[in-house]
């Protein structure tokens, strides 16, 4: 190699690096300043909150400007959190705790879903999966190294079940398996997939019903509210601020009274969705996220801990994370 | 006569000049025939409208029935997958297995039979090329720069060769070199440039055969004859 | 030339590791968004045999759908040389099918064929098929003048000579195509395990990046480096051999 070709080569690290240090500059916001807010997931109706305090003025009246932007199986809310690209975002519990495992310098602010929205859709009619033991000679769908085979496998070794017993299927985006009946269950977001294909199946002369880890005592908490450790420290009033704004258009966008205006809302982000539909989503979207207490976005520490124990006895995480430190119950 | 060329008119594809306006040529006995003209005149273009490998020309060519004209020229090859021996055996048809042998002897390709083509010289490719043409079924063959490579005494050789292995064949015999076409080719025909009127004027040859002696003078007065025609 | 191909890339992947460890410490990230040395280290032990087998089972789709592709294309390459009817539709739909994302397409292929090995291998076969294609059509259809001149005047030319003559001639830009494909089946086949299969190492790195497992991620991609830098030499000798047999004179790409 000539000493031009180790100079192009030295000189294209460094602009790689150059670069590669650029994207991650950390970034504080100043007062006023724009935060950037990290979806979980792309626009649906388990984002019809965050969109209803960007559209609905919820954000401006606490004196935030945010950008609410869309997330997807590329993007990683607590990833871009830590590198300081977004101020707020969207995880679930098992992602938290993951992060956590790995000295992510994250901390829980508050939890959207009180019940886990991620359940398995069934036939109603060609069997009944009232009890774990149902489960036996059963094909069940799991997306192997996603959440649903934590808990599907949690829940078998909590009810003694040997996975001999169950026949797991691995599951994509395609859900012919479970029309074609070559699966019996099959894993989906019972506020989302759950109402399309209920209704699918609904419209085919089927019934369908959803077998719920949550009612027997695998509880597995989903997407929750998170910022840095620093955000707290440093921006308290900005932390507090945008929970409250948060909370606040949660509590609106899924108020009966705002009905029209939040189907409407997430149909404009989600037009291939029918208002019908979304319809539907909201009100199953209502059961999982308000409490019986009526707090919204309280933390369920009892459910982090079981989560953190799940995800220990599945051997996901080799060492307690202490999941209980990173929740802040009112944000602080 | 073999054949009559008549007003042939033909401008390249795409092209807007002419190249030939309203030529004339005969080839009327058989016998070792020259086709001279400077560079870029249009020789192989002719050469290759006289073959019947180039069309869309006005005029006409007439020729008897079933009549082969082949076109050969210096840049072709033979496929390298396999030797030159084998080559020549394959494409040479069984009745003309002993035309081979002896061609092979005539050309001095001995040597070359177990190389590939591309090992070979420039000349003995030239040889090589030529053999495989002259073993095919033909009325005219067509050699445009043929033996260009070829060492004067080697290419002196092949000529009366040819001369004497096929005396009832026609034969074109295209070259640069005034000398050459003098000394080897009965008729010559010298093509000129199209804005010469004719076209192509016709001149007689030494068509030498073998070692005959040549007239030197007589040879000189031809070549000047043709370097003024041209 | 074994040895230069697999420290070319162990230059590129240490360089590549090292610039991200260097941010890593820069920032003092956590292992989350990008895993210590150590981590990596304790994670490539332990997911080394899984991701061994999963890497060779990954190999041999790309292998076989690589070869498929190349029969596939010399066939329909073949058959669209011809300035005719038949080879203008021809070349008309590979350049226009070549430009559709396969990606795209992928997840109507698994629709129809499932999760096993079919869907892999038509994948792995279609990514790496028409770049193929293309510059097989694209060699074949140049003719060699200064030989196929003769077989024509003489009336022997056959369309499985004129392809030989056209194939021998342009030996070393087939090998290289061939060669530099082998990449693009090795993504192809690594794609439709991402995407919708139930092995391989593609499968593999689907379920690492569901766990946000990084130190996982570089595991396979030194896996995946490694066996495609093989691939690639495997190749590039075959075609050594092969040019040396046909009296071509060897020539690397």
């Amino acid at each position: 190699m000539n000493a031009a070709a180790v100079r192009s080569i030295f000189l294209l690290c460094l602009i790689c690096l150059g670069a590669l240090l650029s994207g991650c500059e950390r970034q504080s916001p100043e007062p006023g300043e724009e935060v950037v807010y990290r979806l979980k997931w792309l626009y649906n109706i388990n984002t019809a909150g965050d969109l209803y305090g960007l559209e609905h003025g919820v954000f401006t009246a606490h004196n935030l400007k945010v950008a609410v932007k869309p997330g997807g199986p590329e993007r990683d809310a607590i990833r871009e959190v830590e590198l300081g690209r977004a101020q707020f975002g969207v995880a679930s519990a098992d992602q938290v705790i993951r992060a956590l495992a790995k000295g992510a310098p994250i901390v829980v602010i508050a939890q959207l879903f009180q019940g886990n929205p991620l359940q398995w859709i069934y036939r109603g009619g060609n069997a009944d999966y009232a009890g774990p033991d149902d489960l036996r000679g059963k094909t069940v769908g799991i997306t192997y190294g996603g959440n649903d085979e934590t808990i599907m496998r949690s829940l078998l070794a909590k009810y003694s079940i040997p996975p001999s017993e169950v026949n797991l299927f691995s599951v994509r985006y395609d859900y012919t398996p479970f029309y074609s009946g070559e699966v019996d269950l099959w894993p989906i977001y019972r506020n989302a997939e759950g109402i399309v294909i209920g209704e699918k199946m609904a419209r085919a002369g089927e019934k369908t019903s959803f077998f719920v880890p949550d009612l027997l005592d695998v509880r597995f908490v989903a997407n929750s509210l998170i910022t840095t450790r620093k955000m707290v420290e440093e921006h308290p009033d900005l932390v507090q601020s945008f929970r409250s704004a948060l909370l606040t258009a949660w509590q609106e966008a899924l108020a009966p009274a705002n009905t029209e205006k939040t189907i409407a809302l997430v149909h404009a982000y989600d037009q291939n969705t029918p208002q019908e539909i979304i319809a539907k989503q909201l009100a199953a979207t209502r059961e999982l996220m308000l409490p019986e207490n009526g707090r919204f976005g309280q933390i369920d520490v009892a459910a982090w801990q079981q989560t953190e124990r799940i995800m220990l006895e599945q051997g996901v995480i080799e060492a307690p994370v202490h999941v209980d430190k990173v929740l802040l119950l009112d944000g602080r | 006569m073999l054949l009559q060329c008549r007003n042939i008119t033909y401008r390249y594809p795409h092209g807007e000049a002419l190249v030939f306006n309203q030529l004339n040529c005969r080839l009327a006995d058989p016998g070792f025939h020259g086709l001279f003209g400077p560079s870029g005149v249009g020789k192989s273009t002719l050469a290759r409208i006289i073959a019947g490998e180039i069309i869309g020309f006005a005029g006409e060519i007439t020729r008897p029935d079933n009549a082969v004209m082949l076109y050969s020229c210096n840049t072709e090859r033979l496929p390298g997958w396999s030797s030159v021996g084998d080559h020549l055996a394959k494409v040479t048809p069984a009745s003309q297995l002993p035309l081979l042998r002896e061609l092979i002897t005539a050309f001095d390709l001995n040597s070359c039979l177990d190389s590939r083509f591309s090992q070979l010289s420039l000349g003995q490719k030239n040889r090589a090329n030529l053999t495989r043409y002259l073993l095919q079924d033909f009325d005219l063959l067509i050699m445009d720069e043929s033996l260009a490579n070829v060492d004067e005494a080697t290419r002196k050789q092949i000529i009366a060769t040819i001369k004497k292995m096929f005396p009832d064949k026609y034969f074109l015999y295209i070259s640069h070199s005034v000398a050459e076409v003098s000394t080897f080719c009965a008729r010559i025909l010298v093509l000129r440039d199209v804005l010469k009127s004719p076209q192509i004027i016709e001149v007689a040859g030494r068509d030498q055969h073998g070692d005959t002696a040549m007239d030197r003078a007589v040879l000189e007065r031809t070549m000047l004859e043709i370097v003024h025609a041209a | 030339m074994l040895p230069k191909r697999i420290s070319q890339f162990l230059i590129i992947y240490f360089l590549g590791l090292g610039l991200l460890l260097a941010i890593k410490y820069c920032f003092s990230l956590s292992d989350y968004v990008i895993p210590g040395f150590t981590d990596i280290e304790n994670t490539a032990a332990d997911v080394f045999g899984r991701y061994l087998r999963a890497v060779l089972d990954t190999l041999g789709v790309a292998v076989i759908g690589h070869l498929l592709a190349i029969a596939l294309a010399t066939v329909v390459a073949i058959a669209g040389r011809g300035d005719n009817l038949v080879g203008a539709m021809i070349k008309t739909a590979a350049y226009n099918l070549q430009a559709y994302p396969i990606v795209a397409v992928a997840p109507i292929i698994f629709i129809l064929l499932g999760d096993g090995l079919p869907s892999r291998l038509l994948i792995a076969a279609i990514i790496c098929y028409f770049p193929l294609l293309l510059s097989f059509i694209g060699i074949l259809t140049e003719p060699v003048a200064s030989i196929e001149h003769f077989y024509v005047v003489t009336g022997r030319m056959r369309w499985q000579l004129e392809v030989k003559i056209r194939a021998f001639e342009n030996i070393h830009k087939l090998m290289t195509v061939v060669t530099g494909s082998a990449t693009l089946a090795m993504v192809g086949t690594i794609v439709a395990e991402f995407i919708g299969a139930d092995s391989g190492i593609g499968y593999s790195l689907r379920i690492a990046l569901y766990q946000s497992d990084m130190a996982k991620v570089l595991a396979a991609l030194f896996l995946i480096g490694v066996f495609n830098s093989l691939y690639l030499v495997s190749l590039e000798l075959l075609g050594l051999v092969i040019q040396k047999n046909m009296g071509v004179e060897p020539r690397m790409n």
